[in-house]
């Protein structure tokens, strides 16, 4: 009962890119960090911002732009207020203004629409870049995430477990 | 004299042979399967004597040797009929076959049945006169095939949509496991049913259904009984596109098997990607607690190779042997056997065995709690069982609650009582 191979891990896989690329944000957030304050509350907390921005930008990067919901990540992590970028946000505006008519559009459509239209747009919240898609496309997206985000859970607890005393 | 026929034929007329046989048993499978065939042994047994006057005038017309061409028709006509077309039609004689494979549309055959018999063993002197015979053949075939072909078209017209929706009716069941497994592929072909069709074009059909993406358009037929509507045929398409994309999320998401309906579905769904965000927030906090003491590099994916991922194991009865897989890594105090069991009676899947027995040794205890309380309520057969564990859970874990983490935790925990 005990007994389990260990699966070789294809070095092109989702799951060993997402690490890869995890761990070396890792290693570069822990490297900044001083010794001194990591146990004050708001220094781990602020590293855990850090931490879950350095782990969804390893998931969207590992996804690459194949997806609307990676492209719609990585703009959105780019264009965070930290960042200081005011040259992006007349873009934020007309988007989320161009989203709102789609979305508008898309669940009027067809009989379907009108079923699914309270949960969808409940999904479309959660799926990032969700907002400007019709429903298959947007179960598409939901697939795809939810294999992700398992993934990326995976990994991370893997990570955990393995640093933690 | 019956088995001396396939050797007298050579190798090449043999395959031509035994795809006529082929072809007539399919087609005695659509015979079997409608019922039309009764009238139509009516009309077989009123041109029977034209049938064979005619065959047995022509062959004594045509050739010298017609001896032997009288027997390799006659053995033609014997070998075709296989025992299903002989099971339904005993008293018609194997003459008919022949007959009814030139009456059901494939008038060529008839000729072939000729042609083939002819050429393959007279020698050409006899195959000169065998053409002549064929020329009659041909007319005599079309004058006495022609009434009942018609007769015959009329009656399969009725009763084409029953065969073709049973054929189709497989077709769609194969074609739905096809598209099942075709899951992440581009927009597949809907063939449905046909409304009218030939036996020939079945064999077609057939190869449609294997036929995979067209990205320009897509093919779709109206059903029998339905709309033809463009609109709603479109509609169609994309409900049916819609159905089968949420069987695949039924699958990704677990414990989705028994709720029907897509509403529900999509709460489901809903409630899960929320749940995989929040751990993923939690993992990352655990992270920012723990202190480094070795690098961050790839030697740790070659730790992690070695351990098998936890998350993936739902069902209730996996649970035991998930206990066994994480003792080896997980420092266990005694609190987490009480978790063990616990997680072994809820049956939860997402993970929340190991990461719940993580949380022994983290801070950020409470944030499962919710996320207990939230599978409680979504995932599970038996609610009472359940919601008993939970309590000496919440006991343990707020003798490990930090006050640092209290508006981050709490900040979470009103989240998910919304």
């Amino acid at each position: 009962m005990n007994k389990y191979n260990p699966p070789r891990m294809n070095p092109s896989s989702l799951r060993s890119r997402f690490a890869t690329r995890f761990l070396r944000s890792l290693s570069k957030i822990n490297a900044k960090k001083p010794t001194a304050s990591s146990s004050s509350p708001t220094e781990i907390f602020r590293r855990y911002r850090r931490i879950k921005v350095a782990a969804d930008k390893s998931m969207a990067y590992s996804v690459r732009s194949r997806r609307t919901w990676s492209r719609a990540m990585l703009w959105k992590l780019r264009t965070r207020p930290c960042c200081r970028r005011s040259v992006k946000t007349s873009t934020i505006v007309r988007k989320t203004r161009h989203e709102k008519q789609n979305k508008n559009t898309t669940t009027t459509t067809g009989e379907d629409g009108v079923v699914f239209g309270v949960e969808a747009d409940e999904l479309r919240e959660l799926v990032p870049g969700g907002e400007a898609m019709d429903l298959y496309n947007l179960l598409d997206e939901t697939a795809h995430y939810i294999k992700c985000l398992t993934t990326q859970v995976q990994v991370m607890k893997k990570i955990a477990d393995f640093y933690s005393p | 004299m019956n088995r001396a026929l396939p050797e007298m034929l050579p190798c090449s007329d043999m395959t031509v042979l035994q795809r006529q046989r082929a072809r007539l048993k399919w087609q005695a499978e659509q015979f079997q399967q409608q019922s039309y065939f009764c009238e139509l042994s009516g009309v077989f047994t009123s041109q029977n004597v034209h049938v064979q006057g005619f065959q047995q005038g022509g062959l004594v017309s045509g050739c010298g040797g017609g001896d032997s061409v009288l027997s390799n028709m006659e053995m033609t006509r014997q070998l075709k009929p296989d025992p299903g077309l002989e099971a339904a039609w005993p008293e018609l004689g194997k003459v008919d076959m022949g007959f009814g494979s030139c009456g059901y549309g494939n008038g060529p055959s008839f000729d072939m049945n000729h042609a083939i018999s002819r050429t393959s063993s007279c020698p050409p002197a006899v195959a000169a006169a065998a053409v002549e015979v064929k020329g009659n053949a041909e007319k005599m075939g079309s004058a006495v095939g022609r009434e009942s072909f018609k007769k015959r078209k009329v009656e399969k017209l009725q009763n084409s949509k029953v065969v073709a929706e049973d054929e189709s009716k497989r077709i769609k069941a194969s074609e739905e496991e096809e598209e099942e497994s075709k899951i992440t592929g581009p927009n597949t072909n809907k063939i449905t049913n046909h409304k009218k069709e030939n036996s020939g074009d079945t064999s077609k059909d057939n190869s449609k259904v294997s036929e995979v993406q067209k990205p320009d358009y897509i093919h779709v037929r109206a059903r029998r009984g339905q709309a033809t509507d463009s609109h709603s045929l479109a509609e169609r398409v994309r409900r049916e596109k819609i159905s089968e994309r949420m069987k695949y999320l039924q699958d990704l998401v677990p414990g989705c098997n028994k709720i029907t309906g897509k509403a529900g579905m999509l709460d489901e769904i809903i409630n899960y990607v929320q749940s995989l965000q929040r751990q993923v927030e939690f993992l990352s906090m655990k992270l920012a607690t723990v202190n480094p003491r070795l690098d961050f590099n790839i030697d740790n994916l070659y730790a992690k190779e070695e351990f098998p991922s936890c998350t993936t194991n739902f069902p209730t009865v996996g649970m035991a042997p998930e206990m066994a897989n994480h003792s080896p890594y997980l420092q266990f105090n005694p609190i987490q056997q009480v978790v063990s069991g616990c997680g072994v009676e809820m049956g939860m899947g997402m993970g929340m065995n190991s990461s719940d027995m993580a949380l022994r040794r983290t801070i950020s205890a409470p944030v499962s709690i919710p996320d207990a309380s939230f599978l409680n309520t979504t995932c599970f057969t038996g609610p009472q069982q359940q919601i008993q564990p939970s309590a000496p859970w919440e006991v343990e874990l707020q003798n490990l609650y930090n006050v640092a983490f209290t508006d981050t935790i709490e900040e979470s925990d009103l989240k998910m009582e919304m």
